[in-house]
C-alpha cells in the first residue's frame, strides 16, 4: 500500500502543478476550439478513472493507459470537429460514452475498495 | 519506506507528464469558459444600456417638441401684440401671415377637394406589366401639378404639407414625401375653389382619365371645409443666402 500511495502522491502533485501552471500562464484556449478541448478533457478524465480502477484491480498496464489517454482524447476531439462540419452534434456521443464509462469505472472501484477493506488481511496474505 | 525512494519507471514519468498536461488544459479551459461568459454578460449589459439610451433620447425629443410648440405660440403672441402697436407693424403682420401660408408654416383651413388614390384592385394577369396597375411618384406629381395649375393654395399628401422643398419620389414600394415614406392609399387634400379643382382633374384626357384607364382607384370629393396641417420639418438653409442689392 505504501508504494501505491507514493506513486499516487506524485501523480496528484503533477496534476496540481499542471493546474497551477495553467492558471498562471497568460494563455487561454481560443473560443473556436473551446468545445473540442472540453470533449478531449472528458476523454482524458475517463482514461484516468479507468487507470485508477485497473490500478486497484492490479491489472494496470502503463502502455494501455498512455495509448488510451492520448488516443481517446484525439478521437473525441476529431469526433467533435467532424460533428461541427457535418452539422450534427456528434460530440454528444463522446460525452455520453465517456460519461457512462466514468460512472461504471467509479462503481467498480467502489466495489473493489469495499471488498478489499472487508477482507483486508486475506488479501495481504495472498499477495505475499 | 524503501518503495518511495525507488526510481520511477518510464511509464510513471510519462503518466506524470500526461497528468501535468491535463492539469494545464483543465485550468486553461476553465479560464476560457469564464472569459466567454463574461463576454456574453458584457454584450447583454451593452444592449440594455443602449435601450435605456434610446428611451432617454425619445423622452428628450418629445419634451423638446413640446418646447417648440410653446415657443411658437409665444412668437405668435409677440407678433399679435406688435401688430396692435402701429399701422406699419399691422401691415407687416398681414404680410407675414401671407408668406406663412405660402411657405406652409401654419395650419390652414378652407374649402377644397379631397382626392383618394389607391392601387388597382384588379387581379394580376399574364402578359401585363404589374407595374402599370400601381401608383407611381410620377402619377402623384401630375395630380399635384394639375391642382396647382387650377389655383390650389395649399396641398397636402397624407397630411404632409407640400412646400417648396418637398420631394415626391419613388422609394421602393413606397413613396417618399418630405423624407417620410408612405404607401397607398394616398389622400391628397387641396384648398382652393372646389369646382375648379375638381373640373381640372376630371378634364377629358386628363390625369384622372389616364389613371382610371389603368384601373387605379380614384375618388374625388368636394369639401366645404378641410384642414391642412403645417410643414413639420425643420427649415435650415446652409447654402442659400439673401443677396443684398445696392448695398
Amino acid at each position: 500500500m505504501k508504494e501505491v500511495d507514493g506513486k499516487m502522491i506524485i501523480l496528484i502533485l503533477a496534476l496540481a502543478i499542471g493546474i497551477l501552471i495553467g492558471i498562471f500562464i497568460p494563455v487561454s484556449i481560443p473560443q473556436d476550439y473551446s468545445s473540442y478541448v472540453a470533449v478531449g478533457l472528458l476523454a482524458a478524465l475517463d482514461s484516468i478513472f479507468g487507470a485508477l480502477k485497473s490500478n486497484l484491480k492490479g491489472d494496470f498496464k502503463i502502455d494501455i493507459f498512455i495509448s488510451g489517454f492520448v488516443g481517446n482524447t484525439l478521437i473525441a476531439m476529431l469526433f467533435a470537429y467532424l460533428g461541427d462540419k457535418l452539422g450534427i452534434p456528434l460530440y454528444q456521443a463522446a460525452v455520453v460514452a465517456f460519461g457512462v464509462r466514468i460512472f461504471q469505472n467509479f462503481g467498480e472501484m467502489r466495489r473493489v475498495l469495499l471488498l478489499k477493506n472487508k477482507s483486508f488481511v486475506k488479501e495481504e496474505n495472498k499477495n505475499d | 519506506m524503501k518503495a518511495r525512494i525507488k526510481k520511477p519507471t518510464g511509464g510513471q514519468v510519462a503518466t506524470a507528464i500526461l497528468l501535468l498536461i491535463l492539469g494545464i488544459l483543465i485550468s486553461m479551459q476553465i479560464k476560457s469558459v469564464k472569459q466567454s461568459n463574461e463576454l456574453k454578460n458584457l454584450e447583454k449589459a451593452r444592449a440594455i444600456e443602449l435601450a435605456e439610451q434610446i428611451n432617454q433620447l425619445k423622452k428628450e425629443n418629445s419634451s423638446l417638441r413640446s418646447q417648440i410648440y410653446e415657443l411658437e405660440s409665444k412668437i405668435k403672441e409677440y407678433q399679435d401684440s406688435a401688430a396692435s402697436i402701429s399701422k406699419t407693424t399691422e401691415l407687416l403682420k398681414d404680410e407675414l401671415d401671407k408668406v406663412k401660408i405660402l411657405a406652409g408654416l401654419t395650419d390652414v383651413e378652407g374649402p377644397g377637394v379631397v382626392i383618394t388614390l389607391d392601387d388597382s384592385k384588379l387581379p394580376a394577369t399574364a402578359n401585363v406589366d404589374p407595374n402599370s396597375f400601381l401608383l407611381h411618384d410620377s402619377d402623384i406629381l401630375q395630380v399635384i401639378n394639375e391642382l396647382r395649375a387650377a389655383g390650389a393654395e395649399a396641398i397636402s399628401i397624407n397630411d404632409q404639407r407640400i412646400v417648396a422643398t418637398t420631394e415626391i419620389r419613388c422609394a421602393g414600394p413606397t413613396i417618399s414625401i418630405n423624407n417620410t415614406r408612405y404607401s397607398a392609399p394616398y389622400i391628397i387634400k387641396a384648398i382652393g375653389d372646389p369646382k375648379i379643382l375638381k373640373n381640372s382633374l376630371m378634364m377629358r384626357g386628363g390625369i384622372i382619365d389616364l389613371l382610371r384607364e389603368f384601373s387605379i382607384e380614384v375618388k374625388i370629393e368636394e369639401a366645404s371645409n378641410i384642414v391642412i396641417p403645417r410643414y413639420t420639418g425643420t427649415l435650415k438653409f446652409n447654402y442659400a443666402k439673401i443677396k443684398n442689392e445696392g448695398s
